[in-house]
């Protein structure tokens, strides 16, 4: 118990230690600098006390929230469902597997300023740009959790006389969970870079609003602040379902998919 | 005895001028200026790039580089990758350490707000409503908050969509209905669509759109560079005021823009007919009273801070002073 004690003690001294070097190097280049425009540590993170407190930081979360949680959720039922059916029909992976191939190639900033052709410059433009991002990591790795089915359980289950739901249900599923929970974490993290985008290229709504304004009107440490902000929020909430991932699966199932 | 003085005499001025035009021939040679544009050349770059092509004559290399967006063009001026910027960065100006300097207004502001004329006919029906402009503190949003001001109307909400294109696609769609537009875009929707649009009355707004602006530090070591170029400027702006078709003619002697689309080709003198006009391009390169306008107007919208500000700490007037002595 002791020495368990311990090792979390230094592992907490080794993240405070890196955080202190990342943020000792940030605000030594800004005092450098290594460029005018580039503010140090110690005024980025005023500057972000300071949004925090005229409540500009959380107005502008709850706006850029909206799109990016419709979209996850689009992504979650429809991406999931659809990753479940191109593993377990021929016919269905035959048809949507090149889209999603071609999707996840494709390079996104170039196309999210053409949905606005077709879709305007409103909500439905952003929650596309969003879903864009996320579906083909997760429909992809809902299909590949399915489809790399350990086959000699599958062969167990026939072998017992089980039927097509039983092996779908009892055998498949629950093997393919685990990776399909990993693409659900990493669209998550595509989903941010998706609303980020829209929120840059299609119209400032929220974070983007805040880092385009700032940007214009030279407040360098509040656009560095609202930068660094949503990294933060993106790495925690990944992070958040990380640690849920590891609680919800053993490594060996982990390890296995 | 006054024979032999006025020898001597003749040969000193000679070589005086001689010196003078080898000196500047010396100086010129070795002057190449880094211009940032925070814009897609088009046609209403012509002025600069004609001035350009004439300052190339005058041995001052000006090399135009497009940047995506005025931000990156101010920031390539204060890291020193450029050394010329365009556009109207006065927030930067002040917050930034580096001494910059404004010292010539390339045009002034020229917007249109445009509205659905089955929604509204006048600048009162916008009270309640919602308006779209470009960016938040923009020129734009400035320019239609002193029109609310003036007519006594608060808008519902304010929606930024950055880039007349975009917002003239998105008021010719229905999903906008009103907004402000540059006059390309404006001339567009009214052509696409010219019963179904009314652009609202505006009051003279003065303000620079395109200024140009370097660090004060570039401005003192390159003074004849920057004379030259000021000079060119100066002579097209004043040549076109005089005559718009001026600028077809100049463009074809040069070969400018040899890849512009027929549609566009069109619409290269009624952009300029319209704009001198409406008195876009100064004779004089703006200068203080430029610097005045500015300086209220961007307090107005938000870019700047503070008060009692002083020209000095914006712009330096020097170089546009020079080369206004040598431009007739």
């Amino acid at each position: 118990m002791q020495r368990k004690e311990l090792i979390a003690k230094r592992r907490l001294v080794w993240q405070l230690i890196s955080f202190a070097l990342v943020f000792g190097l940030w605000e030594l280049a800004g005092r450098w600098p290594i460029s005018l425009a580039f503010p140090p540590f110690s005024k980025t993170f005023l500057a972000l006390l300071r949004m925090t407190a005229d409540g500009s930081l959380a107005k502008a979360y709850l706006s850029t929230a909206q799109p990016l949680v419709i979209g996850i959720v689009l992504c979650g039922i429809a991406g999931i469902g659809f990753g479940i059916g191109m593993g377990l029909s021929r016919t269905i992976e035959w048809f949507s597997l090149p889209v999603f191939i071609i999707l996840q190639a494709a390079p996104m900033a170039a196309i999210i300023p053409l949905i606005t052709y077709i879709y305007g410059i409103g909500l439905t433009s952003k929650v596309l740009a969003v879903v864009f991002l996320a579906a083909p990591v997760i429909v992809m790795n809902s299909y590949k959790g399915i489809r790399n089915t350990n086959p000699s359980l599958i062969q167990m289950c026939r072998s017992f006389l089980g039927t097509r739901r039983q092996e779908i249900i009892k055998i498949i599923l629950p093997h393919a969970a685990a990776l399909i929970f990993a693409g659900l974490r990493l669209g998550l993290a595509m989903g941010f870079i998706g609303i980020v985008i829209a929120e840059l290229l299609i119209t400032p709504t929220g974070i983007g609003d805040l880092i385009t304004y700032h940007s214009s009107v030279a407040d360098y440490p509040e656009m560095f602040a609202a930068i660094a902000s949503i990294i933060a929020v993106a790495a925690f909430a990944i992070h958040g379902l990380q640690r849920l991932e590891h609680k919800l699966f053993p490594p060996e199932i982990r390890g296995s998919s | 005895m006054v024979q032999r003085l006025k020898s001597i005499a003749s040969f000193l001025m000679v070589t005086a001028l001689i010196g003078g035009l080898a000196t500047e021939t010396w100086a010129q040679a070795k002057t190449r200026i880094r211009y940032a544009l925070g814009d897609v050349i088009s046609i209403d770059e012509l002025p600069l790039l004609i001035a350009v092509e004439h300052a190339k004559q005058r041995g001052v290399d000006v090399q135009v580089t497009s940047f995506k967006s005025e931000e990156v063009a101010t920031q390539a001026v204060i890291n020193g990758q450029a050394d010329i910027g365009q556009g109207t960065p006065y927030a930067a100006i002040q917050k930034v350490t580096v001494p910059i300097r404004f010292f010539y207004q390339l045009s002034a502001l020229q917007f249109f707000p445009i509205v659905a004329k089955d929604n509204y006919k006048s600048w009162k029906d916008l009270d309640g409503q919602e308006i779209a402009v470009h960016t938040r503190g923009s020129g734009t949003e400035a320019i239609m908050n002193l029109a609310a001001k003036e007519h006594g109307i608060k808008y519902k909400s304010v929606s930024y969509v950055p880039g007349s294109q975009v917002r003239a696609l998105a008021l010719l769609k229905g999903n906008i209905k009103a907004t402000i537009l540059d006059a390309p875009n404006k001339n567009l929707v009214m052509k696409e669509a010219p019963d179904k649009f009314i652009i609202l009355p505006l009051g003279n707004v003065k303000a620079s759109d395109e200024a140009l602006f370097a660090t004060r530090d570039f401005l003192d070591k390159n003074q004849v560079a920057i004379r030259i170029f000021v000079e060119e400027l100066t002579k097209v702006s004043r040549a076109v005021n005089a005559n718009p078709s001026w600028i077809l003619e100049e463009r074809r002697k040069l070969g400018l823009l040899k890849d512009l689309p027929p549609k566009m080709e069109q619409e290269i003198l009624p952009f300029f007919q319209e704009a001198v006009k409406s008195g876009v391009f100064p004779n004089d390169g703006g200068g203080e009273r430029a610097a005045k306008n500015d300086l209220e107007f961007y307090s107005l919208s938000g870019a700047l801070k503070g008060e009692n500000l002083k020209v000095d700490d914006f712009w330096y007037l020097a170089p546009l002073k020079a080369a206004l002595a040598n431009v007739k």
